[in-house]
């Protein structure tokens, strides 16, 4: 099959997501499908519905408040005249920076002149474009958009931004300001091997969500550990099964990132780590085992649908009210709040949960941060093989500038990158119950400085992660194989990942 | 007028006259001129990626150098121990199996019901292609909220017969995530064949079944005894057409349980696309691409020769 099909199916199918969001019109769900190639019947259309993607809100794009400053105006229509025709492109998931950037692009591109080309495709396409441009050094994306778990991969392949700054005095931004971004999410995330691979350019982080009204109707205190945590959901399921609804939900989907995101949360709180020291999976280990066990009895008390769910399927669980304590994204919060939500202000943000102690720095290997935080961030990188280096340079810049990172924090509901982003007083405005909601980002804020938990910087892990991790996962979860023993399961995981890292020379 | 041209008309001469200029081979009569846009686009299209996939395959991939070493026998040792590939393979039959049995024996029947002059037949037969101008990834789309365990109308319809408990998942059940994306197949595709039948029915010959009828044959004797083996070679043909299609299944599997749960829907194509897009070892994935292309050469070709297929 090839990618422009892979595409196109994929662009179906978010196209179909955001019409059942609400995020785009009949007509405009319409014209997409038209534009797909797509001519079927207004049945079938009526059939699509219920997923998600994006929780933001994109109403606020043309108001006053979220107006460019004329300062950058006037300074992208001075340094970016040289470039005007030019066309640079990059291709990202659906992440709300990436979103958002794509409808203001308007405001980079007229005074510029420079056309951005945004490809949005499902992250592992990302990562096999990635992963192809990079192989033949093509040059055919100038900006890469690297989750954390691929920073080590493609260390080699982008200039240093910082570097660049300095270099390129007469293209940098004035008042770009390095020190404003978060310094856990630069060390956490751009950092490899003493390089900046990128900036930081968003931040979904695990917190602890809970529905205040059932905790109360239960006499449930808020939980702070997995012990408490698991008694909770136990409660709540035996009491409210009956009425649909369980105690958590979860993103166990066999085969996909997101049951690796919530097992590795699960080793590193039962003390594990995913490597050692010496370079070998610990999964399997004492510490590990028991984390998976742990997720087998959380399994039990979520709606069956989550083996079948993403993160997407976990937010609809959140918003229809079929759980009522749940560990994940902090992304999910504008979404919970949004105007048309049936649960608008009754989940409440909370620390991330606490587990037994977590396996020192010096005991783990490939650099593996274990916290009590899953983080799933990302960096924009700028290629070492663009054909068009100093214009992509000008769009990372204005991309990732104080004033467009914040508006894309409001418009977009998600984690800022820089620090300013958290005190500004749109930001701030914004932290009541409602659309648009930023009352969850001063915990969010705390999670990254204190709880922020790093996945291993490897080559390998792109493939661990997306492949022998959560396949296997799913077969045990689903009770495909290994009867329910999670110690057989991660045996078998052990084996595939040390004789792929053996086979790799790391 | 030389002698040879005598007997030709004038078109005849102007056809087959030659531009002085060009070479003999270039000349209209010749068929290479005729056949070198299509020949092309084989080459372009068909032959060069083959070529290409089959020289990925003789590659290693260093994922983390990224160096591609020249080993021909790396990838189709390491296919032939792939457990997953085996399960694929077993998987991919199964669908196919599956798939075929239900699409050729609702086919008949519907075509059947449907092979009738009376009035409003032409409207229902006109509805039957509505399935097959929606995409599979849409129709794929479709069933994975229709069997959604939570809101799923096709999930709730049978957790209300007490066939599944409730809040059941259907996709997120390894012993039930076959059946669950084999039913959107199986929707989609009964109609193609639904067609195909039907155009087979309608041009049979009416006189050997005015003369069974008149010897006292039921319509299930007909129905076995003469249109079943009149129908053979359409039915074979259309096996074979849906088959190879069925071989590759992919849009289905990717959007409703991305080869899941664990492995329990992992096809051919869907472990080559997770290879490919998941892992990036783009010579592996080739590797099994290569071995699906070589499993359906196998299995149509002997299918042909068994059932003695012409095309």
């Amino acid at each position: 099959m090839s990618f422009k099909d892979h595409d196109k199916k994929n662009f179906i199918a978010d196209v179909a997501r955001d019409f059942a969001a609400r995020r785009i019109s009949k007509r405009d769900f319409m014209k997409k499908m038209a534009l797909a190639g797509v001519g079927f019947s207004a049945f079938s259309a009526g059939l699509l519905g219920g997923q998600r993607g994006f929780r933001g809100n994109l109403g606020l794009i043309g108001t006053e408040a979220m107006a460019q400053d004329a300062s950058v105006t006037q300074w992208l229509k001075d340094v970016g005249s040289p470039f005007k025709g030019t066309k640079i492109r990059y291709t990202s998931e659906a992440t709300p920076p990436t979103v958002v950037l794509d409808k203001i692009k308007k405001e980079f591109t007229d005074p510029t002149g420079i056309e951005v080309e945004v490809e949005i495709v499902p992250l592992e396409q990302v990562l096999a474009k990635a992963t192809q441009d990079v192989q033949g050094q093509l040059g055919t994306y100038d900006l890469y958009y690297l989750d954390q778990s691929w920073v080590a991969t493609f260390a080699q392949d982008t200039i240093d931004p910082t570097q660049y700054y300095k270099d390129k005095p007469d293209l940098a931004m004035p008042g770009f300001d390095w020190d404003d971004f978060s310094k856990p999410l630069v060390e956490g995330l751009a950092m490899y091997d003493g390089k900046m691979v990128g900036i930081p350019f968003d931040i979904p982080i695990f917190m602890l969500m809970y529905r205040k009204d059932i905790l109360e109707k239960h006499g449930i205190a808020v939980p702070t550990t997995e012990e408490e945590f698991t008694a909770a959901i136990q409660k709540i399921t035996e009491a409210e099964k009956a009425n649909g609804m369980y105690g958590t939900g979860l993103q166990a989907k066999s085969g996909h990132y997101s049951l690796n995101c919530d097992w590795t949360q699960m080793v590193w709180n039962a003390g594990g780590s995913i490597f050692g020291a010496d370079k070998k999976f610990k999964g399997n280990d004492e510490a590990g085992v028991a984390g998976l066990a742990l997720y087998q009895e959380w399994v039990k008390n979520a709606p069956p649908e989550s083996l079948n769910s993403t993160w997407d399927g976990q937010f609809q669980m959140m918003a229809a009210g079929q759980c009522a304590l749940v560990q994940s994204w902090d992304e999910f919060f504008p979404g919970l709040d949004a105007a048309d939500s049936k649960v608008q202000g009754l989940w409440m943000p909370a620390k991330p949960l606490n587990g037994k102690a977590l396996r020192a720095k010096s005991e783990v290997g490939f650099g593996e941060v274990p916290n009590r935080a899953h983080q799933g961030g990302s960096v924009l990188g700028l290629s070492k093989y663009s054909k068009n280096v100093d214009a992509a340079w000008l769009f990372m810049q204005w991309a990732c500038s104080k004033d467009v990172m914040t508006r894309c924090t409001l418009i977009g509901g998600f984690a800022p990158m820089r620090l300013s982003s958290f005190t500004d007083p749109r930001v701030n405005e914004k932290a009541v119950v409602g659309p648009g909601t930023t009352r969850h980002l001063e915990l969010v804020k705390w999670i990254i400085d204190n709880d922020m938990a790093s996945e291993p910087d490897m080559p390998l892990w792109a493939g661990f992660s997306n492949n022998e991790i959560p396949v296997n996962l799913g077969k045990l979860l689903t009770g495909q194989d290994f009867g329910g023993d999670p110690k057989k399961c991660m045996d078998t995981i052990a084996a595939a990942i040390d004789a792929a890292v053996t086979e790799a020379g790391l | 007028m030389p002698a040879d041209s005598a007997s030709h008309s004038p078109v005849e001469a102007r056809a087959t006259e030659r531009r002085p200029w060009l070479p003999r081979w270039l000349s209209s009569e010749h068929p290479f001129p005729w056949l070198f846009p299509a020949a092309a686009l084989m080459v372009v299209f068909g032959i060069y990626p083959l070529v290409y996939a089959i020289t990925l395959s003789l590659y290693k991939r260093n994922a983390a150098t990224r160096k591609m070493i020249f080993d021909p026998t790396h990838n189709w040792t390491k296919v032939l121990a792939d457990e997953r590939v085996w399960n694929a393979i077993y998987n991919t039959f199964v669908y196919t199996g599956v798939a075929l049995f239900f699409q050729l024996t609702l086919g008949m029947l519907i075509a059947l019901l449907l092979d009738s002059d009376r009035k409003g037949y032409g409207v229902l037969r006109a509805m039957m292609t509505l399935p097959l101008v929606i995409p599979p990834a849409v129709t794929g789309m479709m069933f994975l909220l229709m069997l959604n365990g939570s809101f799923g109308v096709l999930s709730r319809g049978l957790i209300a017969l007490g066939i599944f408990p409730t809040g059941f998942s259907i996709l997120g059940t390894a012993n039930t995530a076959m059946a669950g994306v084999l039913t959107a197949e199986i929707w989609q595709w009964t109609p193609f064949m639904v067609l195909i039948m039907l155009a087979g029915l309608r041009s049979l010959p009416k006189e050997p079944f005015e003369a069974a009828a008149i010897d006292g044959a039921t319509a299930t004797q007909a129905f076995f005894k003469l249109t079943l083996p009149m129908m053979s070679k359409v039915i074979a043909i259309a096996v074979l057409i849906r088959g190879i299609d069925l071989f590759r299944a992919f849009d289905y599997v990717k959007v409703m349980t991305d080869s899941g749960p664990g492995t329990a829907t992992e096809t051919l194509t869907s472990y080559a696309g997770r290879i490919y897009f998941g892992s990036a070892d783009f010579p592996y994935a080739s590797t099994i691409a290569l071995l699906t292309l070589i499993i359906v050469i196998l299995a149509s070709t002997t299918f042909m020769k068994i059932f003695k297929v012409k095309l």
